[in-house]
């Protein structure tokens, strides 16, 4: 009798020949795309994605063209960031066209679809037990939107990936080698116990570890202009890859991230700190 | 998944599948060798569990949404995207108009219809072509 191997196709749907082919979709909406960044870290709300958002405006500051896509389907906020909540939706003869920041970032979110009022619901023919396919359903939009869009040619494409450990493998199991890591970590141990084990779970992906940056890394007081401690000790855990720099918690900053504009003054310590940061990952990613 | 006919020892192939009901599907593959058909019958679970990986189930009729927001989209959009029957709609599109519409992903079709018809109509135009479209790009600065 013939087992399952024996058979070619699936009889009639070919599920997995429509996986394929999205997958080619996506490899051809990405063929213009130099660079392929994911942010992450494993830990929620160590500032992923405000530095996406300043990486963007860094790498644009220096004449790259750049966009973001916000892979945190649920708690977008990357249409905040770049005040594109109101954007139109737009058809391109390749795709979906990406809205624009000021500073010329194109920026894909969910965010900028719906409105922050309302909880992103998968719609489902079942009721209850969305623990068994919403995961599924997600990077299915996820890999909609990697396809649906017109990115055009860029030099980097930074995707802001969602919180927790698993997501973040998932993710980087999802863009493949093609995707660069940047992991963020705050300097206490609870962030950087949470990133270490994203790391460990990342060295089965074959994607390329850029290295962390260390977010609030202290703050920066307009006062005293300076940068003063934000944690009483330092953190013990050690990560075991590349620092890519410290960046510290700018109040100015953060008010310019919920008015969606850019912080104009490059010489802010958190602007010239992301600058060099974005230079560094450059440089790496021309080696 | 893949039904083989026992019998025959041959693979069954899918011949017809019944519009959903409650979520569940009813796809009927039948063995080219003896004709014996047997069907599938999916709880809503199942249903789900499949369609998510974004994929169209069975021959192309009868299928279930593939739009992962579909009461989000409705909501937004208050249903604009159709026209009551019997109806002459507002503004036409152009078979090439529409090929760009569908190159972008399911979920933001119906907004970026809703938005780009709102824009035809509110410059008097009556038919949406692939110019309409750069130009209501370029209206909105992108």
């Amino acid at each position: 009798m013939k087992t399952y191997h024996d058979i070619a196709g699936d009889g009639g749907s070919d599920v997995i020949g429509q996986v394929v082919a999205k997958k080619s979709k996506i490899a051809e909406s990405l063929a213009g795309v130099r660079h392929l960044v994911a942010i992450g870290s494993g830990k929620g709300g160590v500032g992923k994605s405000t530095l996406t958002m300043q990486l963007a405006e860094a790498f644009r500051a220096r004449d790259k063209q750049v966009a973001i896509l916000d892979a945190d389907l649920n708690g977008p906020t990357q249409a905040r960031l770049g005040g594109l909540r109101s954007a139109p939706v737009m058809p391109g003869p390749r795709g979906l066209v990406p809205p624009k920041t000021t500073s010329g970032i194109g920026v894909v979110s969910m965010g900028g679809l719906f409105p922050e009022s309302e909880a992103v619901d998968f719609a489902s023919v079942s009721s209850g037990d969305s623990y068994v396919w919403r995961a599924t359903r997600e990077f299915s939009a996820f890999g909609d939107l990697l396809a649906g869009v017109g990115w055009g040619t860029l030099d980097y494409l930074l995707v802001d990936l969602p919180p927790g450990a698993e997501r973040t493998f998932q993710y980087a199991e999802y863009l493949g080698e093609a995707a660069a890591l940047v992991m963020i970590t705050i300097p206490s141990d609870v962030s950087r116990g949470v990133v270490s084990r994203s790391i460990a779970a990342l060295r089965k992906t074959p994607n390329r570890m850029l290295g962390y940056i260390e977010n609030m890394s202290g703050y920066y007081c307009d006062g005293c202009d300076a940068v003063r401690p934000l944690f009483s000790a330092p953190a013990t855990i050690a990560l075991d890859v590349p620092r890519l720099g410290a960046v510290p918690f700018d109040p100015e900053l953060a008010a310019a991230c919920d008015r969606g504009v850019p912080l104009g003054d490059r010489n802010r310590p958190a602007v010239a700190a992301v600058g060099a940061i974005a230079e560094e990952i450059s440089r790496l990613l021309e080696v | 998944m893949k039904f083989l006919c026992v019998l025959c020892d041959q693979a069954m192939k899918l011949v017809e599948m019944a519009p959903p009901d409650r979520g569940a599907l009813s796809i009927v593959y039948e063995c080219p060798e003896c004709a014996h058909r047997v069907a599938m019958l999916t709880n809503p679970l199942e249903t789900q569990v499949v369609t998510s990986l974004g994929v169209q189930i069975g021959p192309g009729q009868g299928d279930i949404s593939k739009c992962p927001f579909s009461g989000m989209v409705q909501e937004m959009t208050g249903g604009a995207a159709a026209t009551p029957a019997g109806e002459k709609p507002a503004v036409v599109w152009t078979a090439a108009a529409i090929e760009r519409l569908q190159r972008i992903p399911d979920f933001v079709r119906p907004m970026a219809r809703t938005g780009i018809e709102k824009y035809a109509q509110d410059k008097g135009l009556s038919e949406i072509d692939e110019a309409v479209l750069d130009t209501a790009k370029d209206f909105f600065g992108m």
